[in-house]
């Protein structure tokens, strides 16, 4: 089948949208590689093809089978930046990875910012054990001092306060280095294992999502 | 896990293999490798997932890929085994019929018990 300008412009549309796609997460000589193998495919089938009943139909049914372009993108997305970051569980791979969820996903976008959310609370506490030896009179669990029955806040935070606060005394001393360190070691180790997972679960999710014979699991 | 989520993780698990497999006698472009797929199995579910997986196999060194002009109207990408493909399929040949047999085991050894009911 010999393509119309109307069909050679619903594939170069087919094609912008997978560029445009897969620009926003992978180096643009693996995108133009990438793109320039799709087309080559495209062309390919379209040769291929009988041509009925019409140019459109088939067309159609042959972008059908190669899948939308968002899902290719997906996929790409998927085997090169998912999978990296699962095969190896580095920070920056998985950084890199949750980053292109949330800004393509919504489901991504709410466990990046949960994720990002754990993360600032382990660095939080491993800051106030580096802190406080440098610091002991600023760092540590706050207590307010003065009446108590006036007092309606929790009564006690922990933290770092410049200027230290009239109200307020530091009582614990130098334990809260070792339970800080603790802390944020435990929550950046348990956020890092469930990122993982949610990898894991989105991976196999999309690849579900994706597929027509098993679109019931979604 | 569900039915379908187990097969698709079966399907995941082999189609490395596959494609692997489909470029052991010589070199294929995508389509090609789709089209040998399809004829010996139904791992294919889209043919847009095929094409990011031969670039991770590429990345992995697994294959090595190049353009090939003037074969046909429109430039081809010939995927061939590198070493380090042809050894890995060896040892994943040798995995998957290791434990193709152990569950085949597991299934001999297992009664019907649908069977025994009726």
């Amino acid at each position: 089948m010999n393509l119309t300008e109307t069909g050679q412009s619903r594939v170069n549309g087919y094609l912008f949208v997978l560029e445009r796609s897969l620009k926003t997460f992978l180096p643009i000589d693996v995108v133009r590689d990438a793109v320039r193998e799709i087309e080559s495919h495209l062309r390919e089938r379209v040769a291929a093809s009988d041509g009925l009943p019409n140019e459109r139909e088939a067309l159609e049914r042959i972008l059908l089978e190669l899948g939308p372009p968002l899902h290719v993108a997906k996929a790409y997305s998927a085997e090169r930046i998912v999978d990296e970051a699962i095969a190896t569980e580095r920070i920056v791979p998985m950084l890199r990875a949750v980053w292109h969820l949330a800004v393509t996903t919504v489901i991504g976008f709410g466990a990046a910012l949960g994720i990002l959310i754990a993360y600032l609370v382990g660095v939080a506490f491993l800051s106030l054990a580096i802190l406080k030896p440098v610091f002991p009179n600023n760092v540590g669990v706050w207590v307010r001092t003065g009446d108590e029955s006036l007092r309606t806040e929790f009564p006690w935070r922990l933290g770092a306060q410049f200027p230290i606060p009239q109200n307020e005394h530091i009582v614990g001393g130098y334990w809260v280095i070792p339970i800080c360190l603790f802390l944020g070691l435990l929550v950046l180790v348990v956020n890092h294992r469930c990122t993982v997972k949610f990898l894991h679960w989105w991976r196999s999710r999309r690849v579900l999502s994706d597929d027509p014979h098993l679109g019931t699991a979604r | 896990m569900s039915h379908d989520n187990w097969l698709e993780q079966l399907r995941r698990g082999g189609l490395d293999l596959a494609i692997l497999l489909a470029v052991a006698n010589g070199p294929r472009y995508g389509l090609a490798i789709i089209e040998h797929l399809e004829a010996f199995t139904d791992l294919v579910v889209g043919e847009g997932t095929i094409y990011p997986i031969l670039g991770r196999l590429t990345k992995e060194g697994l294959l090595e890929a190049n353009w090939v002009e003037g074969e046909a109207p429109h430039p081809r990408k010939y995927y061939r085994l590198t070493k380090t493909g042809g050894r890995r399929l060896r040892e994943m040949k040798a995995e998957w019929r290791a434990f193709a047999e152990k569950i085949d085991r597991l299934i001999a050894a297992s009664p019907d018990r649908e069977g025994e009911r009726r």
